[in-house]
Protein backbone atom coordinates (compact mmCIF):
# COMPACT_ATOMS: atom_id res chain seq x y z
CA UNK A 1 0.00 0.00 0.00
CA UNK A 2 1.46 3.30 -1.31
CA UNK A 3 -0.14 6.63 -0.95
CA UNK A 4 2.60 8.37 -2.32
CA UNK A 5 1.89 11.53 -4.00
CA UNK A 6 -1.35 11.83 -2.19
CA UNK A 7 -2.20 15.01 -0.06
CA UNK A 8 -4.66 14.15 2.66
CA UNK A 9 -6.74 16.07 5.10
CA UNK A 10 -7.14 15.20 8.75
CA UNK A 11 -9.75 17.51 10.97
CA UNK A 12 -8.90 17.10 14.61
CA UNK A 13 -5.19 15.59 13.21
CA UNK A 14 -3.41 17.30 16.40
CA UNK A 15 -3.67 14.82 18.92
CA UNK A 16 -5.35 11.39 19.67
CA UNK A 17 -6.62 9.27 17.35
CA UNK A 18 -6.72 11.72 14.26
CA UNK A 19 -2.94 12.27 14.99
CA UNK A 20 -2.29 8.37 14.69
CA UNK A 21 -3.88 8.58 11.52
CA UNK A 22 -2.12 11.71 10.52
CA UNK A 23 1.47 9.47 11.14
CA UNK A 24 -0.07 6.44 9.54
CA UNK A 25 -1.03 8.10 6.26
CA UNK A 26 2.22 9.75 6.38
CA UNK A 27 4.65 6.90 6.72
CA UNK A 28 2.74 5.32 3.45
CA UNK A 29 4.45 8.51 1.36
CA UNK A 30 0.94 10.96 1.96
CA UNK A 31 1.61 15.33 2.78
CA UNK A 32 -1.27 16.01 5.39
CA UNK A 33 -3.09 19.07 6.46
CA UNK A 34 -3.61 18.99 10.05
CA UNK A 35 -6.65 20.92 10.83
CA UNK A 36 -6.90 21.78 14.92
CA UNK A 37 -9.19 23.79 16.87
CA UNK A 38 -7.88 24.86 20.45
CA UNK A 39 -4.30 23.08 21.08
CA UNK A 40 -2.04 24.65 18.03
CA UNK A 41 0.98 23.45 20.39
CA UNK A 42 -0.14 19.79 19.95
CA UNK A 43 -0.92 20.15 16.09
CA UNK A 44 2.44 21.83 15.53
CA UNK A 45 4.24 19.33 16.93
CA UNK A 46 2.49 16.69 15.13
CA UNK A 47 3.90 18.06 12.03
CA UNK A 48 7.07 18.04 12.91
CA UNK A 49 6.82 14.00 13.57
CA UNK A 50 5.09 13.93 10.54
CA UNK A 51 7.92 15.78 8.43
CA UNK A 52 10.48 13.96 10.36
CA UNK A 53 8.76 10.70 8.13
CA UNK A 54 9.99 13.06 5.05
CA UNK A 55 6.52 14.34 3.77
CA UNK A 56 5.05 17.67 3.70
CA UNK A 57 2.91 18.72 6.75
CA UNK A 58 0.55 21.83 7.06
CA UNK A 59 -1.33 22.68 10.06
CA UNK A 60 -4.54 24.83 9.81
CA UNK A 61 -6.54 25.81 12.27
CA UNK A 62 -10.55 25.53 11.54
CA UNK A 63 -13.85 25.11 14.07
CA UNK A 64 -15.40 22.29 11.61
CA UNK A 65 -18.81 23.11 13.93
CA UNK A 66 -18.84 26.53 12.31
CA UNK A 67 -19.47 26.69 8.51
CA UNK A 68 -17.63 29.38 7.81
CA UNK A 69 -14.37 27.95 9.20
CA UNK A 70 -14.78 25.29 6.76
CA UNK A 71 -15.16 27.33 4.02
CA UNK A 72 -11.96 28.95 4.90
CA UNK A 73 -10.15 26.25 5.38
CA UNK A 74 -10.92 24.72 1.74
CA UNK A 75 -10.46 28.00 0.08
CA UNK A 76 -6.64 27.80 1.90
CA UNK A 77 -6.59 24.22 0.07
CA UNK A 78 -7.39 25.20 -2.69
CA UNK A 79 -5.52 28.06 -3.59
CA UNK A 80 -2.49 26.88 -1.98
CA UNK A 81 -2.41 22.91 -3.28
CA UNK A 82 -5.46 23.05 -5.73
CA UNK A 83 -6.88 19.46 -5.15
CA UNK A 84 -6.98 16.95 -2.05
CA UNK A 85 -6.77 12.91 -2.26
CA UNK A 86 -8.02 11.87 1.10
CA UNK A 87 -10.23 13.77 3.95
CA UNK A 88 -10.73 12.11 7.05
CA UNK A 89 -13.29 13.48 8.90
CA UNK A 90 -11.79 12.58 12.68
CA UNK A 91 -12.40 15.98 14.68
CA UNK A 92 -15.60 15.68 17.33
CA UNK A 93 -16.71 16.89 20.73
CA UNK A 94 -19.89 16.52 22.76
CA UNK A 95 -20.93 17.36 26.09
CA UNK A 96 -21.76 13.58 28.19
CA UNK A 97 -24.96 14.49 30.25
CA UNK A 98 -28.20 11.95 31.00
CA UNK A 99 -31.00 12.95 28.85
CA UNK A 100 -33.34 15.10 30.94
CA UNK A 101 -29.90 17.51 30.82
CA UNK A 102 -29.61 17.42 27.38
CA UNK A 103 -30.28 21.32 26.03
CA UNK A 104 -30.28 22.80 22.63
CA UNK A 105 -27.09 24.26 22.96
CA UNK A 106 -25.59 20.86 23.75
CA UNK A 107 -26.91 19.39 20.99
CA UNK A 108 -26.74 21.71 18.58
CA UNK A 109 -22.73 22.02 19.64
CA UNK A 110 -22.26 18.30 18.98
CA UNK A 111 -24.39 17.81 16.10
CA UNK A 112 -22.95 20.95 14.20
CA UNK A 113 -19.39 19.29 14.95
CA UNK A 114 -20.00 15.62 15.10
CA UNK A 115 -21.83 15.52 12.25
CA UNK A 116 -22.47 18.40 9.78
CA UNK A 117 -19.13 18.82 9.42
CA UNK A 118 -18.97 15.75 7.63
CA UNK A 119 -21.21 16.71 5.45
CA UNK A 120 -20.12 20.31 4.50
CA UNK A 121 -16.07 19.20 4.74
CA UNK A 122 -16.88 16.11 2.42
CA UNK A 123 -19.07 18.54 -0.04
CA UNK A 124 -16.18 20.86 0.08
CA UNK A 125 -13.37 18.39 -0.45
CA UNK A 126 -15.30 16.17 -3.44
CA UNK A 127 -14.71 19.41 -5.88
CA UNK A 128 -11.24 19.65 -5.02
CA UNK A 129 -11.16 15.81 -6.00
CA UNK A 130 -13.02 16.03 -8.82
CA UNK A 131 -11.37 14.08 -12.09
CA UNK A 132 -9.17 12.15 -10.11
CA UNK A 133 -11.23 10.35 -7.11
CA UNK A 134 -10.45 10.39 -4.12
CA UNK A 135 -11.31 8.84 -0.38
CA UNK A 136 -13.11 9.93 2.62
CA UNK A 137 -13.50 8.28 6.22
CA UNK A 138 -14.83 9.29 8.99
CA UNK A 139 -14.14 7.85 12.16
CA UNK A 140 -17.74 7.07 14.53
CA UNK A 141 -17.91 5.27 17.56
CA UNK A 142 -20.07 2.11 19.13
CA UNK A 143 -22.52 4.45 20.98
CA UNK A 144 -24.02 5.42 17.55
CA UNK A 145 -25.56 1.49 17.72
CA UNK A 146 -25.23 0.74 21.72
CA UNK A 147 -26.59 3.00 24.29
CA UNK A 148 -23.58 4.19 26.79
CA UNK A 149 -24.38 6.24 29.65
CA UNK A 150 -24.33 9.59 29.81
CA UNK A 151 -23.56 9.13 25.55
CA UNK A 152 -26.31 10.01 23.69
CA UNK A 153 -26.10 13.19 21.74
CA UNK A 154 -22.86 12.16 20.35
CA UNK A 155 -24.13 8.74 19.87
CA UNK A 156 -26.73 10.38 17.69
CA UNK A 157 -23.93 12.61 16.06
CA UNK A 158 -22.53 9.40 15.03
CA UNK A 159 -25.33 7.34 13.82
CA UNK A 160 -25.94 10.54 11.68
CA UNK A 161 -22.31 10.22 10.70
CA UNK A 162 -22.60 6.75 9.30
CA UNK A 163 -26.28 7.12 7.81
CA UNK A 164 -24.12 10.15 6.27
CA UNK A 165 -21.61 7.64 5.24
CA UNK A 166 -24.02 5.57 2.87
CA UNK A 167 -25.14 8.50 1.16
CA UNK A 168 -21.95 9.89 0.20
CA UNK A 169 -21.03 6.60 -0.90
CA UNK A 170 -23.50 6.49 -3.08
CA UNK A 171 -24.03 10.00 -4.21
CA UNK A 172 -19.88 10.60 -5.08
CA UNK A 173 -19.18 7.00 -6.80
CA UNK A 174 -20.24 8.52 -10.05
CA UNK A 175 -16.63 11.16 -9.25
CA UNK A 176 -14.60 8.00 -8.22
CA UNK A 177 -15.05 9.02 -4.36
CA UNK A 178 -14.41 6.15 -2.34
CA UNK A 179 -16.37 7.11 1.21
CA UNK A 180 -16.74 5.00 4.51
CA UNK A 181 -16.37 5.12 8.14
CA UNK A 182 -14.34 3.46 10.92
CA UNK A 183 -16.43 2.80 14.56
CA UNK A 184 -14.04 2.30 17.35
CA UNK A 185 -15.13 1.23 20.90
CA UNK A 186 -13.18 2.88 23.89
CA UNK A 187 -9.89 4.27 22.73
CA UNK A 188 -6.85 4.50 24.71
CA UNK A 189 -6.29 7.96 24.66
CA UNK A 190 -5.45 11.24 26.79
CA UNK A 191 -9.14 11.86 27.03
CA UNK A 192 -9.87 8.40 27.96
CA UNK A 193 -7.11 8.34 30.55
CA UNK A 194 -9.40 11.05 32.16
CA UNK A 195 -12.59 9.59 32.23
CA UNK A 196 -11.32 6.60 33.89
CA UNK A 197 -9.89 8.77 36.73
CA UNK A 198 -13.03 10.36 36.84
CA UNK A 199 -14.92 7.27 37.08
CA UNK A 200 -17.14 7.75 33.60
CA UNK A 201 -15.69 4.35 31.87
CA UNK A 202 -14.40 1.46 32.61
CA UNK A 203 -11.24 -0.05 32.33
CA UNK A 204 -13.08 -2.89 29.37
CA UNK A 205 -10.16 -5.16 28.63
CA UNK A 206 -12.03 -8.12 30.36
CA UNK A 207 -14.60 -7.18 28.18
CA UNK A 208 -12.44 -7.27 24.90
CA UNK A 209 -12.22 -10.69 23.66
CA UNK A 210 -8.66 -9.69 21.64
CA UNK A 211 -7.51 -9.39 25.76
CA UNK A 212 -6.50 -6.04 25.19
CA UNK A 213 -8.17 -2.06 24.77
CA UNK A 214 -7.99 -0.92 20.88
CA UNK A 215 -4.99 1.85 21.11
CA UNK A 216 -5.39 4.95 18.43
CA UNK A 217 -3.06 2.72 15.79
CA UNK A 218 -5.49 -0.22 15.81
CA UNK A 219 -8.22 2.45 14.12
CA UNK A 220 -5.00 4.37 12.05
CA UNK A 221 -4.37 1.01 10.55
CA UNK A 222 -7.82 0.65 8.87
CA UNK A 223 -8.28 4.01 7.59
CA UNK A 224 -4.75 3.91 5.66
CA UNK A 225 -6.55 0.50 4.37
CA UNK A 226 -9.75 1.84 3.18
CA UNK A 227 -8.20 4.67 1.78
CA UNK A 228 -5.89 2.25 -0.04
CA UNK A 229 -7.15 1.10 -3.36
CA UNK A 230 -7.07 -2.72 -2.25
CA UNK A 231 -10.17 -0.85 -0.49
CA UNK A 232 -11.92 0.08 -3.89
CA UNK A 233 -14.81 -1.84 -3.26
CA UNK A 234 -15.83 -1.39 0.12
CA UNK A 235 -18.39 1.44 0.02
CA UNK A 236 -20.16 3.16 2.54
CA UNK A 237 -19.41 0.87 5.04
CA UNK A 238 -18.65 1.66 8.84
CA UNK A 239 -15.94 -0.91 10.15
CA UNK A 240 -16.08 -2.03 13.67
CA UNK A 241 -12.50 -1.89 14.99
CA UNK A 242 -13.16 -2.96 18.85
CA UNK A 243 -11.83 -6.19 19.59
CA UNK A 244 -14.71 -8.38 19.18
CA UNK A 245 -16.48 -6.51 21.83
CA UNK A 246 -19.56 -5.75 20.26
CA UNK A 247 -20.49 -9.19 19.10
CA UNK A 248 -20.38 -11.17 22.20
CA UNK A 249 -21.68 -10.99 25.54
CA UNK A 250 -17.89 -10.77 27.36
CA UNK A 251 -18.79 -8.54 30.19
CA UNK A 252 -21.43 -10.64 31.07
CA UNK A 253 -19.89 -14.33 30.92
CA UNK A 254 -17.23 -15.76 33.58
CA UNK A 255 -13.71 -14.17 33.73
CA UNK A 256 -12.35 -17.40 33.12
CA UNK A 257 -13.80 -17.02 29.42
CA UNK A 258 -11.74 -14.35 28.67
CA UNK A 259 -8.55 -15.53 29.77
CA UNK A 260 -6.13 -15.92 27.08
CA UNK A 261 -2.69 -18.05 28.54
CA UNK B 1 -17.07 49.88 25.68
CA UNK B 2 -13.64 48.60 27.48
CA UNK B 3 -12.59 44.84 27.14
CA UNK B 4 -13.79 44.20 30.38
CA UNK B 5 -17.37 45.38 29.32
CA UNK B 6 -16.94 43.37 26.15
CA UNK B 7 -16.14 39.60 27.31
CA UNK B 8 -18.42 40.04 30.48
CA UNK B 9 -21.24 40.58 27.92
CA UNK B 10 -20.10 37.71 25.78
CA UNK B 11 -19.69 35.18 29.01
CA UNK B 12 -23.04 36.41 30.38
CA UNK B 13 -24.71 35.85 27.06
CA UNK B 14 -23.68 32.39 26.43
CA UNK B 15 -24.33 31.58 30.64
CA UNK B 16 -27.66 33.26 30.42
CA UNK B 17 -26.59 34.76 33.98
CA UNK B 18 -27.26 38.50 34.70
CA UNK B 19 -23.89 40.04 34.34
CA UNK B 20 -23.92 42.44 37.55
CA UNK B 21 -23.08 38.89 38.78
CA UNK B 22 -19.58 38.92 36.88
CA UNK B 23 -16.68 40.48 38.80
CA UNK B 24 -12.92 39.78 38.51
CA UNK B 25 -13.00 37.38 41.13
CA UNK B 26 -16.22 35.18 39.91
CA UNK B 27 -15.02 31.81 38.83
CA UNK B 28 -16.39 29.82 36.57
CA UNK B 29 -18.12 27.83 38.73
CA UNK B 30 -19.78 30.54 40.57
CA UNK B 31 -20.62 31.91 36.44
CA UNK B 32 -22.09 28.88 36.59
CA UNK B 33 -20.46 28.19 33.05
CA UNK B 34 -19.99 24.50 32.27
CA UNK B 35 -17.06 23.38 29.18
CA UNK B 36 -19.07 24.18 26.97
CA UNK B 37 -20.25 27.56 27.89
CA UNK B 38 -16.75 28.13 28.34
CA UNK B 39 -15.30 26.79 24.97
CA UNK B 40 -17.93 28.92 23.37
CA UNK B 41 -16.87 32.08 25.41
CA UNK B 42 -13.50 31.41 24.24
CA UNK B 43 -14.43 31.10 20.70
CA UNK B 44 -16.62 34.56 20.69
CA UNK B 45 -14.33 36.49 22.66
CA UNK B 46 -11.32 35.12 19.59
CA UNK B 47 -13.75 36.13 17.14
CA UNK B 48 -14.28 40.01 18.93
CA UNK B 49 -11.05 40.84 19.45
CA UNK B 50 -9.55 38.91 16.60
CA UNK B 51 -7.15 36.86 18.73
CA UNK B 52 -6.20 32.98 19.45
CA UNK B 53 -5.80 31.93 23.13
CA UNK B 54 -4.35 28.68 23.39
CA UNK B 55 -5.72 25.98 25.47
CA UNK B 56 -2.71 25.57 27.59
CA UNK B 57 -3.72 29.63 28.75
CA UNK B 58 -7.19 29.32 28.75
CA UNK B 59 -6.79 26.20 31.20
CA UNK B 60 -4.67 28.62 33.73
CA UNK B 61 -7.19 31.15 33.98
CA UNK B 62 -8.76 30.71 37.86
CA UNK B 63 -11.29 33.48 37.51
CA UNK B 64 -13.19 36.03 34.91
CA UNK B 65 -10.25 38.03 35.67
CA UNK B 66 -7.63 36.27 34.88
CA UNK B 67 -9.41 35.42 31.23
CA UNK B 68 -10.25 39.52 30.47
CA UNK B 69 -6.30 40.09 31.56
CA UNK B 70 -5.09 38.07 29.34
CA UNK B 71 -7.26 39.50 26.35
CA UNK B 72 -6.34 42.75 27.51
CA UNK B 73 -2.73 41.66 27.10
CA UNK B 74 -2.85 39.73 24.08
CA UNK B 75 -5.02 42.68 22.42
CA UNK B 76 -2.63 45.63 23.25
CA UNK B 77 0.22 43.63 22.03
CA UNK B 78 -1.13 42.78 18.46
CA UNK B 79 -1.68 46.64 18.41
CA UNK B 80 1.79 47.44 19.21
CA UNK B 81 3.06 44.91 16.55
N1 LIG C 1 -11.22 7.97 22.33
C1 LIG C 1 -12.18 7.08 22.18
O1 LIG C 1 -12.40 6.26 23.05
C2 LIG C 1 -12.99 7.03 20.92
C3 LIG C 1 -13.79 5.91 20.70
C4 LIG C 1 -14.53 5.84 19.53
C5 LIG C 1 -14.49 6.86 18.61
N2 LIG C 1 -13.73 7.95 18.85
C6 LIG C 1 -13.74 9.00 17.83
O2 LIG C 1 -12.45 9.20 17.30
C7 LIG C 1 -12.26 10.54 16.93
C8 LIG C 1 -11.05 11.11 17.63
O3 LIG C 1 -11.21 10.91 19.01
P1 LIG C 1 -10.05 11.19 20.08
O4 LIG C 1 -10.39 10.40 21.30
O5 LIG C 1 -8.73 11.04 19.45
O6 LIG C 1 -10.39 12.70 20.36
P2 LIG C 1 -9.78 13.72 21.41
O7 LIG C 1 -8.55 13.18 22.01
O8 LIG C 1 -10.92 14.11 22.27
O9 LIG C 1 -9.44 14.89 20.41
C9 LIG C 1 -10.43 15.53 19.68
C10 LIG C 1 -9.80 16.06 18.41
O10 LIG C 1 -10.81 16.74 17.67
C11 LIG C 1 -10.42 18.09 17.51
N3 LIG C 1 -11.60 18.94 17.59
C12 LIG C 1 -12.55 18.98 18.56
N4 LIG C 1 -13.49 19.88 18.26
C13 LIG C 1 -13.13 20.42 17.07
C14 LIG C 1 -13.68 21.43 16.23
N5 LIG C 1 -14.80 22.06 16.57
N6 LIG C 1 -13.04 21.74 15.08
C15 LIG C 1 -11.90 21.10 14.73
N7 LIG C 1 -11.32 20.16 15.49
C16 LIG C 1 -11.93 19.82 16.64
C17 LIG C 1 -9.45 18.38 18.63
O11 LIG C 1 -8.61 19.47 18.27
P3 LIG C 1 -7.68 20.26 19.37
O12 LIG C 1 -6.57 19.32 19.67
O13 LIG C 1 -7.20 21.48 18.69
O14 LIG C 1 -8.54 20.53 20.54
C18 LIG C 1 -8.71 17.06 18.71
O15 LIG C 1 -7.73 16.96 17.72
C19 LIG C 1 -13.56 11.26 17.28
O16 LIG C 1 -14.39 11.31 16.15
C20 LIG C 1 -14.15 10.36 18.34
O17 LIG C 1 -15.55 10.49 18.44
C21 LIG C 1 -12.98 8.06 19.97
Amino acid sequence: MSLEGKLALVTGGGRGIGRAIALKLASQGADIIIDFFRRRDTAEQTAKDIEALGVKAEVVRANVGDPAKIDEMFDMIGNKFGRLDILISNAASGVGRPIMDIDVKAWEWTMDINARACLLCAQRAAKLMEGRGGKIVSISSLGSRFALPNYTIVGVSKAALEALTRYLAIELAPQGICVNAVAASAVETEALKFYFKEGLVKDNRQATPAGRMVIPEDVADVVAFLCSEEAFMIRGQTIIVDGGTSVGLFALAGKENNEHG
Amino acid sequence: MTIEEQIRDIVAKITRVDKSIITRESTFKEIKADSLDVVQALVAVEETFGIEIPDEEAQQFKNFGDFVSYVENHVTQTEKV
